[in-house]
């Protein structure tokens, strides 16, 4: 028996039912997680105060430089030992500490629904981990699915104490959307006009092309990280014999017999065409990182996004 | 190679006609799929775009499956059509093959106009070819004589060989040396005489299959036993549609006319075709035309009589000239179609009587038929002593020498006719006196005793005779032969068991016969020295049939020959110690020309003819008789088809197994 999907019928019955087997996230992992915190390559301008600190000069405790006292300043932060030696007003200037905006798009289309575990619920729990991650360290944490216009308003976490709402809003976030990538992104873009790290975790499976979807997120100015997820089956096909294959998002039919031929050939598309998202990835600064849902979300998180810098 | 569409009934054939197709049509149907839905069929897709199996011709495109399941069906077709080529399957382990080479083999009646001979080689080459591994076959050829041309051997390509060296022949059939050669293994020779009861076989018996080859036109084999040979006569030739020949049989110069000198010329024509013909036929003199007859009948399966007349003027030659007669149709069989005989001039033979009582002889050689062609000498007994004689009688200057009551101390190198004595040596016997001798029977068939009436012939005293090996009885009487001709190295020795004119123990004479009264005396040695003394065989020249011995006697003693035979090639030969010469090399019917191969004078001319009844009639005898059994004619051998279709359908089960192979590798990874 093929592991690569399904019967056509059985599908269409176990997609919304079939419980999630194991947890978004466990107690182990979120005691590593605690320990992380997001990294941004760019600086970006919370709207409250957050843990971190900021270029932007700002009223924490900690000192950042001095300056010219100009009119209008504010005369708490003179610095009146300077101007007892210099007779000169300066103004003390301290860091601002800042809260990150990490924005998470998950793929909810059907495609995501393959493999053990599924791609979404993959997707799911490195969202929780990296959403607790941000939870921990007062980040603003969002999470879109990628169902376009139809979205209602996404809740924003923020705070250690959001974690059980953002599980539960993440298990309950809606699949089966039959908006393409570009779409659902473009959505996003216009109504998220921010800055801050997004992660865009997906298969990439679109028949219209990744591409545009990509380019919308890099115009936002955003840290762009892109999860791909691959199911096992996906990357390594086990199946054989004369099958019809059905495209469970729009039921597109390829007819294909199986041969050795016809296998090397599908690695090779596939590992051209994952290069290629590497390479336009790269190109445009948004950082690749492609995984296999038989690859722990606790290796991933603590080791390669650690790599590629998401997290330190 | 042929198929045998019958096979199977047309429905069948119908049906499977129809599987390649629907093979071919399968391919267009919709595989029947096994549904799997998938992520995205976007990868799957790229994938197979360019082997996108609905496109029509790119279905049948790389799709080795079709041609191998097409092929395996078209070779299944195939089997079912039972290719094969005909082959004959010869049984057992020795086989001999006996091929007629004789004049009428070389009938062209069949539908390729091709000999009989090649068709016959063509059979056995076939049957050689067939032959099962591990046994052996001979190879004879016969016509007159028979000739073994490759003894038993396993070798097929030395049998080929030697089957393709088998040349035609112009001679006449006779199976019976054939048959003696080929009984040579299969019945081995006893120890004695059949008769004695000492009598072993010398070897064991070993069974073959004897083929005979030929059209049947052979002599009749009388005593012949099959023993462990099992013999199969293959006819040879048209057997259903009867060949078209009229040959001539016989052709013949008469004597000249003692009146004009005119020679009647005899000639006979055979039809050995089921229908009437008429043929033309025209009569040369030399090269120059003579005579020609137009529209001569010859009844089917008869013969028909002709004659020219040879004018005085025309018949006196100085020299041996050629007559020939030619049928101006033609047919099937051409080498019949014409014959030739040999005017030679005249010439007077020489004959010498011995004896002490002449006036009888004289009286009987002084009729004009010898007179005028023969010089008859008369001597006493002394000229035996005589040196003159002595040096004739070994020179062979005589034709014939008649000795009565006496006998030379060395024989002549002539014929010789001996009155109641017999020749020095133990080739000959004679009995006690018999006496009366009343004459019982005479051989009336034989040139010697023709037209001489015997009957009331008084007889005396006389001995029974018995002769040499070969001798014939022309005159018989109560108790034995009184008169025998019997063969002398070539010559021959007529022995008379009585005289005309007995002496007594006292040297009285008496009258032994009654002979010399009678009419027949004189009839009968006239019959005597033109046999004997070979006035005929000059006068017409002697006619020989291809293959025959050719003996010749110059009319002058010469140091050396040159015969021309008729195809142009010239022999030089010496002669033999009785002044003969000897020509064997007679294969060709036509005119031989003998000249002195000094002076190149052309001395006697010697006409070889096939003129034979049982070749020119060259209808296919439907059996064989051999000795007391009769052979059915086998058309062909025993027909066995040498079938392919196992190793057609060895190949398609071969092909079978491919297309799993290919098949398995095609689904499993």
């Amino acid at each position: 028996m093929n592991t690569l999907g399904k019967p056509a019928k059985s599908a269409q019955e176990t997609l919304s039912t079939t419980p999630h087997p194991t947890p978004l996230i466990d107690p182990a992992l979120m005691v590593k997680l605690e320990q992380m915190e997001l990294v941004s390559r760019k600086i970006f301008r919370g709207r409250m105060k957050g843990e971190r600190r900021s270029r932007r000069k700002g009223q924490s405790v900690e000192f950042a430089d001095f300056r010219n006292y100009v009119a209008g300043d504010d005369l708490r932060f003179v610095d009146w030992n300077m101007y007892a030696r210099l007779d000169k007003l300066f103004l003390k200037l301290f860091l601002e500490e800042e809260d990150l905006h990490f924005y998470t798009l998950i793929d909810v289309s059907e495609s995501m629904q393959f493999g053990r575990p599924t791609k979404l619920h993959y997707a799911k729990q490195l969202a929780a981990s990296l959403g607790y991650i941000g939870l921990c360290r007062s980040d603003r944490v969002k999470i879109e699915p990628l169902i376009g216009s139809k979205q209602n308003s996404v809740p924003v976490f923020r705070g250690r104490k959001n974690l059980w709402e953002m599980m539960k809003y993440l298990e309950e976030l809606p699949t089966g959307s039959d908006v393409s990538l570009t779409q659902a992104v473009r959505s996003f873009c216009l109504r998220n006009a921010g800055k801050g790290i997004l992660l865009l975790i997906t298969d990439l499976m679109d028949k219209s092309g990744y591409q545009e979807a990509l380019k919308y997120l890099v115009a936002q100015q955003m840290d762009v990280y892109l999860i791909h997820i691959l199911s096992q089956e996906e990357i390594d096909p086990d199946i054989t014999g004369d099958l019809k294959l059905v495209d469970c998002e729009d039921a597109d039919v390829a007819e294909i017999s199986v041969s050795q031929r016809l296998i090397d050939r599908y690695r090779g598309t596939l590992a051209n065409f994952i290069e290629q998202a590497r390479d336009f990835s790269s190109k445009r600064g948004i950082v690749y990182t492609m995984t296999s849902t038989e690859r722990s979300v606790d290796r991933l998180v603590a080791r390669y996004l650690r790599q590629r810098g998401l997290v330190r | 190679m042929n198929f045998m569409t019958s096979s199977l009934p047309w429905w069948s054939w119908l049906t499977l006609l129809m599987v390649p197709p629907l093979i071919f049509l399968l391919y267009f149907l919709k595989l029947r799929r096994t549904p799997v839905q998938v992520p995205s069929t976007y990868l799957w897709s790229k994938t197979i775009e360019d082997m996108h199996v609905n496109s029509f011709w790119q279905r049948l495109r790389r799709n080795l499956l079709l041609f191998l399941q097409v092929l395996f069906a078209l070779m299944l077709l195939a089997t079912c059509l039972r290719p094969g080529c005909d082959g004959t399957e010869l049984v057992g382990a020795r086989f001999i093959f006996l091929i007629d080479n004789s004049a009428s083999m070389s009938a062209t009646d069949n539908a390729q106009g091709k000999p009989r001979l090649e068709t016959a080689k063509l059979e056995i080459s076939n049957a050689i070819q067939n032959m099962p591994a591990g046994s052996s076959a001979m190879l004879i050829s016969f016509s007159d004589s028979a000739s073994v041309q490759q003894s038993y051997t396993s070798n097929k390509s030395e049998l080929q060989r030697k089957l393709a060296q088998i040349k035609q022949t112009q001679r006449t059939s006779d199976l019976n040396e054939a048959l003696t050669a080929a009984a040579g293994l299969a019945n081995p020779g006893r120890s004695s005489d059949k008769a004695s009861a000492l009598d072993v076989q010398v070897a064991d018996a070993l069974d073959a299959v004897l083929y005979i080859y030929s059209d049947g036109g052979v002599r009749q084999v009388p005593r012949f036993a099959p023993g462990s040979l099992s013999p199969e006569y293959h006819a040879v030739g048209s057997f259903e549609n009867r060949p078209t020949n009229v040959g001539i049989t016989a052709f013949s110069v008469g004597e000249p006319s003692a009146i004009d000198g005119s020679v009647q010329i005899f000639a006979r024509l055979q039809n050995s075709d089921d229908v009437d013909q008429t043929v033309d036929v025209s009569f040369y003199v030399g090269d120059a035309l003579q005579d020609a007859v137009g529209d001569i009948l010859v009844t089917a399966g008869g013969t028909k009589g002709i004659s020219f007349n040879l004018s005085g003027e025309s018949a006196s030659v100085n020299q041996p000239t050629t007559v020939q007669l030619k049928i101006d149709d033609e047919d099937v069989f051409m080498l019949d179609n014409e014959a030739f005989a040999v005017l030679n001039p005249p010439r007077k033979t020489n004959v010498i009587i011995i004896s002490e009582n002449t006036p009888y002889f004289r009286y009987a050689c002084s009729t004009d038929a010898i007179t005028k062609r023969t010089n008859v000498e008369f001597h006493g007994a002394e000229y035996l002593n005589d040196s003159t004689y002595l040096q004739r009688a070994q020179e062979g200057y005589y034709d014939l020498a008649i000795y009565d009551s006496l006998v030379p101390q060395t024989m002549p190198l002539c014929n010789t006719m001996i009155w109641n004595q017999i020749p020095l040596g133990d080739q000959w016997n004679r009995s006690a006196v018999h006496s009366p001798t009343p004459v019982l029977d005479y051989d009336g068939a034989h040139p010697i005793m023709a037209a001489v009436k015997i009957g009331g012939l008084t007889i005396v005293n006389s001995r029974d005779l018995e002769g040499p090996q070969g001798s014939l009885s022309l005159i018989e009487s109560t108790t034995g032969s009184i008169a025998v001709l019997g063969p002398r190295e070539g010559y021959l020795d007529l022995v008379m068991g009585f005289s005309i004119i007995e002496t007594d123990e006292n040297g009285e004479t008496y009258v032994n016969s009654d002979w010399p009264k009678k009419l027949s005396f004189p009839i009968f040695m006239q019959n005597v020295i033109e046999d004997l003394s070979g006035i005929s065989a000059f006068s017409a020249g002697a006619n020989l049939h291809p293959g025959d011995l050719m003996t010749i006697k110059p009319s002058i003693p010469l140091e050396k020959i040159k015969i021309q035979s008729p195809g142009g090639e010239t022999t030089e030969i010496r002669p033999q110690a009785d002044r003969t010469f000897v020509f064997s090399n007679t294969e060709t019917s036509g005119i031989y020309e003998v000249s002195d191969a000094l002076s190149g004078i052309v001395d006697q001319r010697i006409a070889v003819n096939l003129m034979d009844a049982n070749e020119s009639n060259i209808a296919v005898r439907a059996d064989l008789n051999l000795g007391y059994s009769q052979l059915q004619r086998v058309t062909s051998q025993i027909p066995e088809r040498k079938e392919f279709w196992r190793w057609l359908l060895m190949g398609g089960l071969i092909l079978l197994m491919v297309e799993w192979i290919i098949y398995n590798r095609r689904v499993f990874i």
